[in-house]
């Protein structure tokens, strides 16, 4: 997504990315990043949260006049309804690419058991 | 609180906070103490929220249910790729008229409110009250994994996201992965 916002950005219009895994930045380099502490799958709030929906979009964009310069990271002072262990975003199925990494670890210490 | 800020100006936002310890440890390998990425690109942002037409991308693999979906048996097929394509979403988009394919998230709250990871109704509203100017014509949406190889979606899809968006003459937008 970084990669998307540096493109746009190059080509002349100016960017905000809400972002969750705001460390990112260190990686990717985005304009300007509005950091958000929700989790995965709802980055502006819950379904049907009309207030908290409004406020996350309001200060993402507010962010576009108010960073000074490139990469400018705000933390967004939000808070999530829920306990993380509380909280369900996960896929009903593992992702292909998790799958993968737990079936080669689970055979990696098959190996060592035997 | 639940729905408050929490008023603290030394807040720092935790990126691991709901992703649990085998999730963190595998990302967090990919990113760097220290910055190390190129130059970062610069436009201001001119003029007023007020006056400016705004964009929404999302990363969720959001689709209108009358285009093609995003390809989930590719990533299926190939754990460590993941479809590169983007589609363009209508500005009067609603829950019920898309789907969202999205093979690391649970995506069932987007198609319950589309508002979660592109609130296109919120933004109508500021827009209705003078707080932004206008919506752009098109919004987007992207894939977010995208594995060993995110070449052509910054090669293809990002430059056509760009053209397209400079020729609805949009001001400014705003992308949220999920």
């Amino acid at each position: 997504m970084g990669l998307v916002a540096r493109k746009i950005e190059e080509a002349g219009i100016p960017t905000v990315t809400l972002n969750m895994i705001w460390v990112y930045q260190r990686l990717v380099g985005m304009p300007r990043v509005a950091a958000i502490e929700h989790p995965f799958g709802r980055p502006f709030g819950d379904v049907d949260d009309v207030t908290r929906q409004r406020e996350v979009l309001t200060a993402a964009l507010a962010l576009a006049g108010s960073a000074s310069q490139p990469g400018a990271v705000e933390h967004l002072p939000f808070q999530w309804h829920e306990d993380p262990k509380a909280t369900r975003w996960h896929p009903a199925e593992p992702s292909p690419i998790i799958a993968m990494m737990q079936a080669r670890r689970a055979k990696k210490a098959a190996q060592e058991e035997g | 609180m639940p729905n408050e800020p929490n008023g603290r100006d030394d807040f720092e936002v935790d990126p691991w906070h709901f992703a649990g310890s085998f999730l963190a440890n595998m990302l967090s390998r990919s990113i760097p103490d220290e910055p190390s990425h190129a130059a970062i690109p610069w436009t201001p942002f001119e003029g007023s929220l007020s006056g400016a037409k705004v964009a929404l991308l999302s990363t969720a693999g959001i689709s209108m249910k009358d285009d093609t979906p995003f390809d989930m048996d590719y990533e299926r097929k190939h754990p460590t790729r993941g479809d590169s394509s983007f589609r363009r979403l209508r500005a009067d988009a609603t829950a019920d008229q898309i789907e969202a394919n999205h093979l690391h998230i649970d995506t069932g709250y987007i198609e319950r409110d589309l508002n979660v990871a592109l609130p296109l109704d919120r933004l109508r509203e500021l827009a209705a009250e003078g707080h932004v100017g206008s919506l752009a014509e098109t919004h987007y949406s992207i894939m977010g994994f995208q594995g060993a190889d995110s070449s052509q979606l910054e090669n293809e899809s990002a430059p056509a996201i760009a053209e397209i968006m400079k020729s609805e003459e949009v001001d400014l937008a705003l992308l949220a992965p999920v």
